[in-house]
């Protein structure tokens, strides 16, 4: 078994990417007890590296036993019991029971976390599962398992809520852990505060005597010397004291720029994960899920509707399930995929640019094929006051400019002029289809 | 004198209550929501003119009448970097706090170019469109605002005063204001005749 498992190690050596191999094939020991023939045992140093070599790797590793020795084998995984850290008990947990609701950690108040983000709270999905469940693991073991948790990804995927929940748990099971999160433009803040204030020693007895340290949004340490420098100090005094450490970036660690190397070499010492964007089937989930949470029933039809359009990130797609519901209850509607559409449909196709009378006369010059200074010309031939005439209907449909300045900028026309030819106009397209068509396009047009 | 008294006056202080919504009843109502216990970051987004700055202004006023943590950022797209990193901060200390935020922007906040981490906070929560009214919308408003103090309108007038002056409210509300405080002076009711001998007035003034 040995020699298969040399084997097995330099196949997925090259089989996978390294920071892979190094987080769950490397860790794993050949258990050297005897087993009988045809059985590899492995020892995993967690559950978590358990879990997930179990889900992931037996099949590949059971598929190499096969051609190796010519005949099925079989994988069994077992945690090595001297590396598996102890479980810690949540202290009285007779108070916990009989007063939850008093229960508030003395250092729930400086700690910064927002109850709310929970791990039940976080959908999980292929785009996060793994970077959720590193943060279970850690938070059911803090500065034990991984550290510092490394959780890249970007805006809006839920780096902050993850972070949260591991704190929140942590401080759950430990009332009197020192918890502490922040966001990294406050560390910076801090920093620049104990300059000026002179009192680094404070600061640096705050921070080095955290028992888990989140810190949000490290790419904001760019170019910031002095805050890598005292970063780095907190860093290694954490690590050293088996003080959890957890971090969130929008890269990935070896693509900061602007950031001490030491530092980020530091970042991959324990586990990086990355949370990516939500596929379509887990943004599904999420605004059921956001529904339920405020006992709306939505059909999967409406969710799915939704899914399609928003794409970029749970936090936008959690305000646009926001925004439907104001917008049907305002309007006494209920939620079908109808009202939906109406409500995100401005959204969809928003406007960007900023109507002027300028850009309404170039447009419809352009489109009937005439000189923009026709627009202020007195020639009253059709084809030219035709034009002219839509152009000053559109002016005064899609600006807020009064009638007398619509008739100057149409070449010192009379404010009664531009209102002759906004009848004139409404009149025709209710009769000409082609008007009214040239209207919608150029409107469109306008409009971008 | 007269002619002081005809000057257009800024608009009366924007309040939730003397917002004319129109079609925009929704944003009004997600306002007053934000300030209760509803979802606390409004992002309104809509032309010139279409009411973002009066629902700011109001909704900023109400907040501290109410004590409460809040904040209003009116077309936000014109923040240099420095500023969107100090709303971004400010994002993030309101939501854990719990306090209240309004913003508006020409576009929605998808489409203004802002940083990244800062338009997905602006989009996290109620993103509706404004609209500005339509001309009968405005009448109903002018009339609106007319029997609020006691005045009644004719069409007329309305049809007057909608195509004479810029068409956003805030005009048409200052200039209704000027005509009613003029004709509290000449003691003579709010007519047709009497606008055209205000503005006759205004235009000799300015020659």
């Amino acid at each position: 078994m040995q020699g298969f498992w040399a084997s097995c190690l330099t196949r997925f050596e090259k089989e996978l990417p390294a920071q892979q191999f190094n987080t769950w094939i490397r860790p794993l020991k050949l258990d050297a007890s005897a087993a009988p023939s045809g059985e590899l045992r492995l020892l995993a140093p967690n559950r978590f590296v358990l879990q997930w070599v179990k889900e992931r790797f037996v099949p590949r590793i059971e598929a190499m036993g096969a051609e190796f020795f010519s005949s099925p084998i079989r994988v069994s995984l077992n945690l090595e019991t001297a590396a598996a850290p102890e479980p810690v008990k949540p202290s009285a947990p007779a108070i916990r029971a009989a007063r939850p609701l008093a229960l508030r950690s003395p250092h729930a108040e400086r700690s910064s976390l927002i109850p709310e983000f929970s791990f039940e709270g976080f959908v999980a999905g292929k785009a996060n599962q793994l970077a959720r469940a590193a943060a279970l693991q850690v938070a059911e073991h803090p500065g034990t398992s991984y550290n510092p948790l490394f959780i890249y990804g970007g805006v809006g995927l839920g780096k902050t809520h993850l972070i949260h929940a591991v704190g929140n748990l942590v401080l759950a099971q430990h009332p009197s852990a020192r918890v502490r999160y922040l966001h990294a433009a406050q560390y910076i803040s801090d920093v620049i505060r104990a300059y000026q204030q002179k009192s680094f020693d404070e600061f640096k007895r705050y921070y080095h005597s955290l028992d888990l340290l989140l810190i949000d949004d490290i790419q904001f340490f760019t170019g910031k010397d002095r805050t890598q420098e005292e970063f780095f100090y907190a860093f290694n005094a954490l690590i050293e004291a088996h003080k959890q450490l957890i971090i969130t970036c929008d890269t990935y660690p070896k693509d900061l720029a602007g950031i001490d190397e030491r530092l980020k070499s530091r970042f991959s010492w324990g586990l990086t994960v990355a949370i990516e964007p939500p596929e379509q089937e887990m943004r599904v989930a999420i605004i059921l899920k956001k529904a339920e949470a405020v006992s709306l029933k939505l059909s999967e039809e409406v969710a799915f509707f939704i899914a399609k359009h928003i794409r970029s990130n749970v936090r936008e797609l959690e305000g646009a399930l926001k925004s439907v519901i104001a917008y049907s209850r305002f309007n006494g509607r209920d939620i079908t995929l109808d009202t939906v559409k109406e409500a995100l449909k401005d959204l969809l196709t928003a406007q960007n640019r900023q109507i002027t009378v300028d850009n309404i006369q170039k447009t419809v010059a352009e489109y009937y094929k005439i000189k923009v200074s026709d627009m202020h010309s007195k020639k009253r031939s059709r084809n030219v006051a035709r034009p002219r005439q839509l152009a000053m209907a559109l002016a005064k449909d899609l600006t807020q400019m009064s009638l007398p300045d619509i008739g100057d900028a149409f070449g010192n026309r009379d404010h009664t002029t531009v209102l002759h030819a906004c009848r004139t106009i409404a009149t025709l397209r209710e009769k000409n289809h082609d008007i009214n068509r040239d209207y919608h396009v150029l409107e469109q047009v306008l409009k971008g | 004198m007269q002619q002081l008294l005809l000057e257009l006056a800024p608009p009366p202080p924007p309040t939730l209550d003397n917002f004319s919504p129109g079609k925009n009843g929704a944003a009004l109502k997600a306002l007053r929501e934000a300030l209760a216990d509803g979802e606390r970051f409004v992002f309104l987004w809509g032309p010139g003119g279409s009411g973002k700055t009066h629902l700011l202004r109001a909704f900023s006023e109400a907040a501290a009448a109410a004590k409460l943590e809040a904040a209003a950022v009116d077309d936000v797209a014109r923040l240099g970097e420095a500023e969107q990193v100090a709303l971004f901060d400010l994002c993030n200390r309101l939501r854990a706090s719990k306090g209240a935020l309004a913003a508006s922007g020409e576009a929605p906040p998808a489409r203004l170019g802002l940083r990244a981490d800062l338009r997905s906070r602006l989009a996290s929560g109620i993103v509706l469109q404004l609209r500005p009214l339509d001309d009968a919308e405005k009448a109903a408003a002018l009339n609106a605002h007319a029997a609020a103090r006691g005045i009644a309108l004719d069409a007329e007038l309305i049809r007057y005063l909608l195509t004479h002056f810029d068409r956003d409210m805030g005009t048409q509300i200052a200039a209704l204001d000027a005509l009613d405080r003029y004709s509290l002076q000449r003691k003579r009711a709010i007519t047709l005749p009497l606008l055209r001998e205000a503005l006759g007035l205004l235009d000799a003034a300015k020659r």
